[in-house]
């Protein structure tokens, strides 16, 4: 029987070419999904970096109405 | 550890591909073509373990609600369907010169389609639903239901008279392959064991911090 080498690349090229796809698409969402976290990690920091203390928000009541 | 994971991966796979075309002798019925088993059986192999772990991981769901258990039938159901459109198209291609036909409609290969089918289902049923609880435990009756094909694509070739060969290394008794090209093959399926558990591992923490930023 002949060896019919072409088959035999086609069949691994084949699976090279779609093994290798899916590991971008994970490889890709992976780094999309963790960039995401990082902004919100970090948009959470400034925003309780920029909240009033509660000893500030405290003094700032005892104030009373401005007049 | 898991780029540990990743470089064994690697490793495993160029070990099977020396394995595969150095190692192991030109097989003298189907000459080279044969080669492709070291890809087609592995392949099929991983997508039985993967339905596999989604059976396990949909029961647990059913019982505990974990979400972890979900989001592991989750993405083992996606690979599994991966790995069998490989085998579907690995199989296709081998069969055109040994079969004369790129397709037929023997039991093998159709209760393989209807698994791949019913996977691709699982996958669409869970994308469809939007309340991710409801779309979570209506995937893992699917995922449950559907396993019970795994078997009947196994035994299809002792049930019914098909083109198929029978199993040659997964069954029961003595093997009638060679030594080499059965180790060639074992090399092959551990390569594959560890690509899966590499995928699902990457695939399940996607889906753990898709969930994080949806919250």
């Amino acid at each position: 029987m002949p060896d019919n080498w072409g088959f035999v690349i086609a069949a691994y090229g084949l699976a090279a070419i779609v093994l290798i796809a899916y590991w971008r698409f994970l490889f890709r969402r992976e780094k999309e999904l963790d960039d995401a976290k990082d902004v919100r990690h970090q948009l959470r920091q400034e925003s309780s970096a920029s909240e009033p203390r509660p000893a500030q928000s405290a003094q700032t009541t005892q104030r009373g109405p401005i007049p | 550890m898991r780029r540990l994971l990743g470089g064994a991966t690697l490793l495993g796979l160029a070990a099977g591909l020396v394995m595969g075309f150095v190692v192991a002798p030109r097989e003298s019925t189907q000459g080279n073509v044969q080669r492709i088993m070291y890809l087609h059986v592995p392949s099929v192999w991983v997508a039985y373990l993967a339905f596999g772990v989604v059976l396990v991981a949909s029961i647990v769901y059913l019982i505990r609600r974990a979400e972890a258990a979900d989001q592991l039938a989750h993405a083992s159901a996606e690979v599994g369907v991966l790995f069998t459109g490989l085998t579907i198209a690995t199989g296709s291609i081998w069969g055109k010169p040994t079969w004369g036909t790129w397709w037929t409609w023997d039991a093998r290969l159709t209760s393989v389609s209807i698994l791949f089918v019913m996977y691709l289902g699982y996958l669409l049923l869970r994308g469809m639903i939007d309340d991710r609880e409801r779309g979570a435990r209506f995937a893992a009756v699917l995922g449950i239901v559907a396993a019970f094909n795994i078997p009947l694509v196994h035994f299809s070739v002792y049930w019914w008279r098909t083109l198929h060969q029978p199993p040659s290394l997964m069954k029961p008794g003595p093997g009638t392959m060679p030594g080499i090209i059965v180790a060639a093959l074992l090399v092959n399926f551990a390569a594959f064991t560890l690509l899966y558990v590499y995928f699902v591992a990457k695939r399940a923490r996607l889906l753990r911090l898709e969930a994080e930023a949806e919250a």
